[in-house]
This record gives structure tokens, sequence and C-alpha cells, in this order.
């Protein structure tokens, strides 16, 4: 029980801090000066960003892991970074994305603070993989943890009108990974918009008000991202369509292997 | 110059001018040498296709930043055309100075994309998953074991597939690869399952009592709520030695913390990165330049590396130390890097 208090107070103050600092040059007026926002809004963004990622993760290491779960989520982790490979031979069009199903699966199945370390570590490790360690990573990092972390909120609620096992539970997953597969462009583009900054005391945004500055990421978002992010979230609902099932019945089936419990001291448990 | 903590070095101190400046011509140096240094540390067979690929993207870049920029931006006195001020968020004058500013801004983000590609170029993953914090180290077995199990698996889908493709599946629909996901999923979580019975069984323990305790992990919300403070009353036009102490103190914070957990946790390394003189040097030299650009920007003296193309487009200049200051991210040239025995 104290566990999960502590858990919730950390993870709220780091979603509160994370979405706070994306959201500045919305809601703090300051933050919209194009002098200010394109050389250092970047950097102290991803460096809150890197201090949120580490708060979760050392918050989790010092609970959750043990040797069972390093092994269940080192295995998972590699075989997720390979499904990123998989994109080049799956057929499907650009900005379609295997990566997110096993993050939604394992948060729904096993809860929400496996479901973010999937997530962050998951792009960590792929990133090593193809190379792709840069600037973007802990925005990646923190975002794909959310989606995990989210997914682990939807089972208590499921359980609740005892939605588990029917057909509904698979359409309202794939409803889910669908929303996140547009949101988790439109948060990662939060991070990189402010660099299109323009003129300073005379910036787009720097005079405008909340509803045209966010006019104003609609009109970026849709001539840039759009397309990208529905191709991903079509993407989303045909993976959890076609494998949530499977998927599931395995996760129940190993999630009893892994239940072997040793009592260090000896004896019988 | 090979260490992984030099390299990390050489990042920092690039990242440090290429976020402090927005001088065209600057950023065109540092772009040429980065190129230059990319193409020198690839497989000479595979140069051209490296150079070909980096400067399709830097191309893409560029053209879609000045793009967005020229129809979003309205500011500066060279009008090129007009489009009616009734035209939602586009209406207004299209001026050469926000062409310009766009164009800055996709210089910036290529040198960072190429710094970062350098950075994977040169280390190996091994090297990049070293610099995880010893104080992580549950993590970075995760990491490890993730990084380990990536080949047999990506060998295990391709067995798979082909017996498969055997049987007559055409691979062709999402549901034809339902067959080979489950049994990889599978094979895998087996090997899972024996990995945690073996981890088991040798004794291996994830976190020491002084893990579990809240103080670190108290410490380390603190330090990251004094980084956020520092950077709001940065916003807020406050003296910006007062956000400089909070970063410091936040910094000495997190430090100690990773100091003194790294303490308790005793790792074997079996191979550990060489410190030649080059790689000494080297790293002194990019640590000097990384405090020499904090104290600049501390001090706000940074204003000749800036350019501004608002409200009149202008020539940029280039004074010496701005110049100095831009072969920075060019100068593992000088070295002798790993990768020239390819």
């Amino acid at each position: 029980m104290k566990s999960k208090i502590q858990s919730l107070i950390v993870n709220s103050f780091v979603f509160l801090l994370g979405f706070l600092s994306l959201l500045a040059p919305f809601v703090v007026p300051q933050a919209r000066d194009a002098s200010f926002s394109s050389t250092s809004f970047p950097v102290m963004v991803s460096l809150i960003i890197i201090l949120c990622v580490l708060i979760i993760l050392f918050e989790a290491q010092a609970t959750v892991l043990n040797t069972k779960l390093i092994a269940f989520l080192g295995i998972l982790i590699a075989l997720n970074a390979g499904l990123r490979f998989l994109e080049t031979a799956i057929p499907g069009p650009a900005g379609f994305s295997p990566v997110f199903f096993l993050i939604i699966m394992t948060g729904y199945f096993f809860g929400g603070r496996l479901g973010f370390l999937m997530g962050a570590m998951t792009m960590l490790v792929s990133g090593l993989i193809t190379g792709g360690v840069g600037p973007w990573l802990p925005g990646q990092m923190i975002t794909a943890g959310w989606v995990g972390q989210s997914a682990g909120l939807l089972k208590p609620l499921l359980k609740r009108w005892r939605i588990p096992g029917k057909p509904s539970e698979v359409i309202i997953l794939a409803f889910f990974s669908a929303f996140w597969g547009m949101l988790y462009g439109a948060i990662m583009n939060l991070w990189f918009w402010p660099f299109l900054g323009a003129a300073p005391g005379q910036t787009w945004f720097q005079g405008a008000t909340l509803a045209e500055n966010i006019g104003r990421y609609a009109t970026y978002y849709l001539a840039t991202s759009v397309v990208w992010d529905v191709t991903r979230s079509i993407g989303n609902i045909l993976i959890v369509t076609f494998l949530t099932r499977p998927v599931l019945r395995i996760f129940t089936r190993f999630n009893q292997r892994f239940s072997f419990h040793v009592n260090p001291k000896g004896g019988q448990q | 110059m090979t260490n992984a903590l030099t390299w990390a070095s050489w990042l920092l101190a690039s990242l440090a001018i290429l976020l402090s400046t927005r001088n065209p011509l600057l950023l065109s140096l540092i772009l040429i040498l980065l190129l230059t240094l990319g193409t020198r540390m690839t497989e000479p067979g595979s140069r051209k296709r490296w150079l070909g690929q980096n400067l399709s993207f830097i191309g893409t870049m560029i053209f879609l930043s000045s793009l967005i920029n020229f129809i979003f931006t309205h500011s500066g006195n060279s009008e090129l055309f007009t489009l009616p001020q009734s035209w939602f968020l586009i209406g207004g004058p299209f001026t050469l100075e926000s062409l310009v500013y766009g164009t800055i801004n996709g210089l910036v983000i290529s040198s960072l994309y190429l710094t970062f590609a350098i950075l994977n170029k040169a280390l190996s993953v091994e090297q990049l998953t070293r610099l995880i914090p010893t104080a992580f180290y549950p993590l970075t077995l995760i990491t490890t074991i993730s990084l380990t199990f990536f080949p047999s698996i990506q060998e295990r889908t391709a067995q798979i597939k082909e017996a498969q493709m055997i049987r007559g599946n055409p691979m062709k629909k999402l549901s034809d690869w339902l067959p080979i996901l489950i049994p990889l999923m599978v094979t895998s979580l087996e090997n899972a399952v024996q990995l945690s019975e073996s981890m088991t069984a040798r004794g291996f323990q994830t976190h020491t009592e002084d893990q579990k305790s809240p103080k670190g992990l108290v410490l380390l919300i603190l330090s990251t709520f004094l980084v956020f403070s520092g950077w709001i009353l940065s916003l807020f036009s406050y003296p910006s030695w007062t956000s400089w102490s909070l970063y410091l103190i936040a910094f000495l914070g997190i430090a100690l913390l990773f100091i003194a957990l790294s303490r308790k946790v005793k790792i074997v390394h079996l191979h550990k990165d060489r410190w030649t003189t080059a790689d000494i040097a080297a790293a002194l030299l990019f640590l000097l330049i990384s405090l020499l650009m904090v104290s600049l920007i501390i001090s706000q003296k940074t204003a000749f590396l800036t350019y501004d193309p608002y409200p009149t487009l202008k020539f940029p200049s280039l004074p010496l130390t701005a110049l100095l200051l831009g072969l920075v991210p060019g100068a593992p040239l000088l070295f002798n890097l790993s990768h020239d025995r390819h």
C-alpha cells in the first residue's frame, strides 16, 4: 500500500512537471519569446524530461524490479526492438509501427509501472540498436512510457465493468491504441515546435492568445504530422484487433510460470 | 580518440556551441566539418552512400523548416508578396527575412542531427550502455539482456519465417504474421524464465536497502524541481545567477546521489575503455571549451555568436573568436580515430 501511494505521488509529480514543461509556450507567455525559446527551450525541456524519466526509473528499480522482471523485461524489450525492424517487412505505409502493441499489452496486463518501463526502455534499446540516440530520445522515452502507464489504468476500469474476456475488451484496446497513435505524434511535436520560432519581439506566437497558439499548433500539426499519425493509429487498430487475444493468453500462461518465489533464508514458503 | 567519455565531452562542447549561435556562416562551417568527420568515420566502401543519405536529409530539413517559417511568419521588411489578411494563419506579407530565419533553423536542426549521428558512429553499443550511471545498474542489466538476446531473436524470426513460407504462408497480410509472432514470443519468454531462474539460483540481488530508502528518490525529485524552478525564474527575467545557482545545487545533489549509490554496487568490468594520451588531451580541451561556453552564457556575452535577420536582412559577419569556436565540432579530425583502420 505504502509503495502504491509513493508510486502515485511520484508519477503524478513527474506527469505534471513533464507536461507543464512541454506546454510552457501555451500557458506561460514569457516562454513564447522566440529569442529565448528557440535556443534554450529544447535544451531545458530535454533536461527536465531526462530527470523526470530518471525519477520514474529510479522509483521502479527500487520497488518492483526483481530478477524475474529483469529477465522478463529484458527479453520482451529485445522482442519489441526487433518489431521495429519488422516495420520494413510487414506490409504497411509510412508511419505504421508495431512497436506500441507490446507496450500497451504489457501495461494493460502487468500494470502501469511495468508498462512505463517497457515503453521507456524499448525506445532506449531500439535507439541504441538503430543508432537513434539523440536529443529526441528523452521525449520518445517518456511518451512511450506514458503509453504503457496509461494502459495500466484501463485494466481496473474494464474489470469494474466486467469487460475482460468479452469482444468489447479488444475494441476498447483498439480505440485506446488509435488514440495514442495520434497523441504520441502530437506530444513529440511539442518538443520540436518552439524550435521553429520566428522573429524575436515579433514572433508568431509571443503576442498571440492561448486559442490562437493552439490554432497555430494545430495548423503546424496538420501540415507536418497528421498523415503519419493517422497511419500509425490505423496500424495500431489492426495489430491490436488481430493479436490481442493470443498475446494476452501467452501473458496469462507466463504470469503463472513467473510466480515462483525464493526465500533467501531457506525453508518453505 | 576512442574513449566514450572523450566523445561525451565532445558532444557537450559541440552542443553548447551549436545551441548558442544563429549565425548562418558559422552553422554552415560546422555542418561541413561534421559531414567531413562523419565521412571519415565511415568505411571507405560506404562513404558515398552515407554522404548521400545525410545530404538528402539535410536538404529536406532545411527545405521544410524554411517553408514552414515562410508560410506562418509574417515579419520582416523585405516583402516578396502578400496574401489577404483574412486568410486564417497564412494571411499577410511573405518576407525574405522569415525565409532566411527558417533556413537558419534548418541548419541548426541538421547540425544537431549530424552531431548525434557521429556520436552513434563513434561509440559501440557497449560503450553507450556503459555511459548509463552505475546507480541504475538494474536498468543497465535490462538493456544488456535486450542487446544480448536481440541477435538471437532476429535469427529465430528468420528461421520461423522460412519455416512458415515452406508451409505455404505467403507473408503478405498482417494476419499472416501471427504464426511468426506467437512462436517467437513463446520461445523468447521461455528464455526469460530460464534466465530468471539462473539469476535467482546464483543469488543475484537487484536492490540494496539504501536503494529501497526513499531518501535518494526525494533528493532526485527536489533536484528536478530546482531545475524546473530555475528555468521558470529565467523565463520571468530574474537575474541569471539565481537560475544558475539553482541548476548548480541540483547538479551537485544528483552527482552526490549517483556517487553514493554507485559506491554500494560492485561491478566487475571485463573490458574497460582505454585512456590514451590523445583521449586525455581531447577530453580536457572539450571540457575547457564547454566551461568557457557556460561562463559566456551565464555572463550573457554570446552576442558575437548571434545573428538576427530581422527586421531587415543583412549579411552576417564572422568574428575570429566565433570562427575558432566553429572549428571545435570538427576537432576529432585532428586525432587518430579508431575508424581509420577500416
